[in-house]
């Protein structure tokens, strides 16, 4: 029983907790394995079997305050017996989305891979943290070989990096590091110390550019965007003379934020051309290849990213195609004068001493802003262990594949329209019912159109045969994204998906 | 889990070096079906073992190897082909056998230990489902979850009017997200503008606070120069008279990470009102006396802070990471502060309440739904067997303490106010010398190798450093209820024994 209000059978009146003894240990540890036997059992059923099943639905909708009164989540006194918590266990698991489920498109992360997983069960199972020799031996090692093998796909062969929490917090770091590279007063003086500086990025990048620059002190305003073609990529003149605008009103340009692999289109920027830029007026250059990063397994692919090694940092997310599971989100730097640790290090005695019995160069907390960090390299390491460079490679040229074959299809079929061919495995579209084929000259064409997405959404997440994401850009209303890279995904499931968004979209 | 009868209990006991009786195997399968394993090209079935390492008292808490011989044994370059199942799992086995085992219960190392099964069937599920916790749409369950979570340690707090809230990637997020929040309370322009368009900036924090504070200064562009230290036993410093800049903050700290020591909220709460400061408490470590009855006053006041940072995967034993941050305010400034309403994410014409998306409070994008880790363990104990863990973490510290001054060659730092116990040991050769630079440059250099010894034996692991100006001393952190009044008696047995001859 989970319950921990002793009912003792002989009779005894409970002591208070500081006349108890304190010789012996208070939890029973066979109760708790019987427990994680039985709850991982409901897992394996119910998450990883039924959840990556066609034949069971990717989500089982409920309205909020339904789902509250169903989950009963109030925290109360006393606890629970066993039987209780094995029915949250299920209950979990069964109002969760299904992430792994081949029908799962909505976001860049999906499918699953059991190396990872089990990788990621491991973790939580060895609970520690990520700062020093001492306490993390094996993965503080493991963390410096996975990033090594990850700035090698860059092309760097020396460098620096650290695991962060998502990509956002690496987008960040990269930011903190350009400016401390121009400015290391900033660490003790602030910015009020700095000239006024500018950031540049395209309106199609992450909002995390823009989050960083707020929670860096640096301003939204500051933040530069620039011009991008129909496709979605950065224009390397519109930054040059963009640069030159904001270095005339007295800015102080520090920073160019480019993406391999764009949010919603999935668009790659011009690296090399971006690069010139950079070179030119000595810029710190940030690629933001949390999506698309993993291209760089690929031989037929990483062209898409050419240019890269001429970065400064790259940011790139192995929890997005690779699935390697949240959170698996590195940052990469070229750099190898100690500019990450001599940017965040507070040198706290209490877990950085100096006189410890091992090469406390091994300590690589100080790298970080954060205190606690989890072993997220771990998934990743197993996981490339176990299939190799090369089996992650063919994933990717999966993904690459099976887009291909949704865009044939797509084609073939009358209603669905492609914003554009995708450069990447971001394949965008509308879908156009029957009663509005052939009037795109009509007044009100596009806001009937920008209604279409949401209600077929809707739909799929109510009758929870599959989830796509939808929303307008720019311009542009309400479209549909659907992202292939699960290696769960086949061709059939491409087939499902377009006369699913038929059925459910051709009476509108 | 109940404390059952003798037979029932798992009857591990055993010395540094003994071996265990009774194992229970924990067999975990990570299975694939046989269509699924060929489309993915690799074997069947995946086994992990972890009966001996992670569950019982069993042998050592650590098996030392250096760096050099470590990387020699585990292999870890990245190669082009991939390997066997059984190459796997042996990998499995040796990250096991090399990592430290921090459920031990002779872990004492850090600001966390020991095991909680229930917070750990809750990891496993979020690691099996993989959600993002940025949309209703994409992790309903966790969305609530994490909602009812922060409600209930909100009521603990103190807030009757309520507040807000989000789990965060650690506690130093939590302090970051403390310091925007008060900027931005006081000048919004920051947000668009940057912080060179208001006057410069300071906030005052005490000497013993987390270094977060110093690093959230830095990464935030306020500079750790505008981040005033004040002594911690002088609170009338808080008034020094800053030339032209604005005092907007106060970290105050209930749970110091070395002494566990925990600031008067109440005074310096009092000083806050006058000036119009953003109080920020940072409970990361002492937030967990909350829970008790007999301890919460430790934290008197803190329902007059306007943020709270309270980190349940340390005391409360909640899996890495559990980290809440909580602010007494109903107007939304968190998402006010955060947000930058990304259109793919947080579209306005959902089907549902798209107040439910909570993704913009943060400044992450993809966020795990860590307060499920504490939902499901608050279910299966209650928060009267939270207390009780509390309680008798601090009975055992106590203890620890009284023990420590019963024993010749032991000299407590400080009474510990809460679960960290800092002492001294000085081996026999020291204790005749008198207190001065010589007793305290040698007693300096006796806790390294003491604690050398004690993880190339694997027998234990007790922190050390100097503070301020005094030698290096012992910081022993006592927090799970496994840990028993004889395992205190064997802390200091051991160091005894590893250090008697320096």
């Amino acid at each position: 029983m989970a319950n921990m209000l002793p009912f003792p059978s002989d009779g005894q009146v409970k002591e208070p907790a500081n006349l108890r003894d304190l010789g012996e240990p208070l939890i029973d540890h066979s109760e708790g394995q019987l427990f994680l036997n039985e709850a991982f059992k409901i897992m394996m059923e119910e998450v990883l079997c039924k959840g990556t099943d066609v034949k069971q639905k990717v989500c089982e909708w409920k309205e909020p305050e339904e789902l509250a009164q169903l989950l009963d989540l109030e925290l109360r006194a006393t606890g629970e017996p066993q039987q209780r918590l094995l029915q949250r266990v299920k209950d979990v698991a069964k109002y969760s989305i299904k992430t792994s489920h081949p029908r799962f498109f909505n976001q860049q992360f999906g499918g699953v891979d059991y190396h990872a997983l089990a990788g990621r069960f491991l973790t939580e199972t060895l609970n520690t943290n990520l700062f020093t020799y001492e306490v993390a031996p094996v993965f503080v090692l493991m963390e410096t070989e996975v990033l090594r093998g990850l700035r090698q796909l860059v092309g760097w062969t020396e460098g620096d990096g650290i695991f962060c929490p998502g990509g956002s917090t690496s987008n960040m770091y990269a930011m903190n590091l350009a400016r401390y590279r121009l400015f290391p007063e900033v660490k003790s003086q602030g910015v009020w110390s700095l000239p006024r500086l500018t950031i540049f990025t395209s309106p199609e990048s992450h909002y995390s550019v823009k989050k960083g620059a707020a929670f860096l002190g640096i301003g939204t305003d500051n933040v530069i965007l620039v011009k991008v073609d129909d496709g979605g990529h950065m224009i390397p003149e519109d930054l040059d003379t963009k640069i030159n605008v904001a270095k005339s009103l007295g800015a102080v340009p520090f920073l160019v934020s480019c993406t391999s692999g764009t949010t919603v289109q999935g668009a790659f920027d011009p690296l090399d051309r971006i690069a010139d830029v950079c070179e030119k007026h000595k810029l710190w250059m940030h690629v933001d290849a949390a999506w698309g990063g993993s291209v760089l397994f690929s031989e037929q692919h990483r062209h898409l990213m050419k240019g890269v090694d001429r970065a400064n940092s790259v940011a790139w997310n192995p929890h997005k195609m690779l699935i390697a599971g949240l959170q698996c989100s590195a940052l990469l730097l070229q750099d190898t004068t100690n500019l990450l640790k001599r940017c965040h290090s507070a040198n706290a005695t209490y877990l950085f001493q100096q006189d410890k019995f091992y090469d406390v160069n091994l300590d690589v907390g100080d790298k970080s802003v954060q205190c606690s960090r989890k072993v997220d390299c771990l998934k990743l390491w197993l996981m490339w262990k176990a299939v190799g460079s090369t089996g992650l490679a063919e994933r990717v040229d999966k993904a690459f594949f099976l887009v291909r074959y949704l865009v044939e299809q797509m084609k073939k079929r009358e209603g669905f329209h492609l914003l554009r061919d995708p450069e990447y495995v971001n394949v965008c579209f509308w879908f156009i019912p029957p009663s509005m084929r052939g009037k795109e000259g009509n007044a009100d064409y596009q806001d009937r159109l920008a209604k279409v997405a949401p209600v077929i959404k809707e739909r799929m997440m109510k009758q929870g045969t599959m989830m796509v994401g939808y929303q307008p850009l720019g311009n542009k209303v309400n479209f549909f994204r659907v992202i292939v890279f699960s290696p769960l995904v086949s061709q059939k499931d491409m087939d499902f998906f377009l006369d699913e968004i038929e059925r459910l979209g051709n009476d509108l | 889990l109940i404390q059952g009868s003798n037979s029932q209990r798992c009857s591990n006991r055993s010395t540094s070096t003994g071996t265990t009786t009774a194992r229970t195997q924990g067999q975990l399968w990570v299975g694939a079906t046989q269509q699924q394993g060929a489309d993915l090209g690799t074997g069947q079935l995946l086994s992990i073992d972890l009966d001996s390492e992670t569950f019982v008292r069993a042998d050592q808490v650590c098996e030392w190897r250096s760096p050099e011989q470590l990387k020699e044994l585990l292999d870890l370059e990245l190669r082009d082909g991939g390997e066997s199942e059984s190459k796997i799992l042996q990998r499995c086995r040796d990250a096991i056998r090399y990592s430290v085992k921090t459920t031990h219960p002779h872990f004492f190392n850090q600001l966390y230990a020991g095991m909680e099964p229930y917070s750990l069937v809750a990891s496993f599920i979020v690691e099996a489902l993989k959600p993002s916790l940025y949309t209703y749409e994409v992790a309903p369950v966790f969305t609530l979850m994490e909602d009812a979570v922060l409600r209930k340690m909100i009521e603990m707090i103190g807030w009757e009017e309520g507040g807000d809230g989000i789990f965060n990637a650690g506690g130093s997020m939590s302090n970051m997200y403390a310091v925007n929040l008060a900027r931005y309370h006081h000048f919004p322009d920051i947000k668009e503008a940057g912080l060179s368009a208001v006057p410069r900036l300071v906030m005052f924090t005490s000497q013993e606070c987390h270094y977060s504070i110093s690093k959230a200064a830095a990464l935030m562009g306020i500079g750790t120069k505008n981040v005033y230290m004040v002594p911690s036993d002088n609170r009338n410093s808080l008034c020094v008279c800053v030339q032209g800049a604005v005092p907007f903050m106060v970290n105050a700290t209930a749970g110091t990470t070395v002494l566990g020591a925990f600031d008067p909220i109440q005074e310096i709460a009092d000083i806050c009102e006058k000036y119009n400061l953003w109080l920020h408490v940072d409970a990361c470590w002492g937030g967990a006396a909350l829970m008790s009855n007999k301890h919460q006053h430790l934290l008197k006041g803190i329902h007059r802070a306007n943020s709270v940072a309270w980190n349940p995967h340390k005391m409360l034993m909640a899996c890495l990471q559990c980290s809440a941050f909580l602010v007494r305010d109903k107007t939304n400034l968190l998402q006010r502060c955060h947000s930058s309403s990304a259109s793919y994410l947080f579209q306005q014409d959902k089907f549902y309440d798209v107040s439910y998306d909570t993704g913009d409070k943060s400044v992450q994008c993809s966020r795990k739904p860590d307060a499920f880790k504490f939902w499901l363990m608050w279910k299966a104990l209650g928060t009267g067997e939270l207390e009780e863990r509390v309680d008798r973490a601090l009975a055992t510290a106590r203890y620890l303490a009284e023990e420590i001054k019963r024993r010749e060659g032991f000299r407590l730092v400080m009474e510990p106010e809460y679960a960290n116990v800092c002492f001294w040991y000085s081996p026999p050769s020291l204790r005749n010398l008198p207190d001065g630079p010589e007793l305290w440059k040698k007693l300096h250099t006796v806790a390294p190798v003491v604690k050398e010894r004690m993880m190339k034996k694997g027998s234990m692991m007790v922190g050390y450093q100097p503070h301020r100006d005094k030698a290096n001393f012992f910081r022993m952190i006592v927090i799970s209820p496994q840990a028993s009044r004889l395992d205190m008696d064997f802390v200091l047995d051991e160091i005894h024994n590893l250090g008697k001859d320096l």
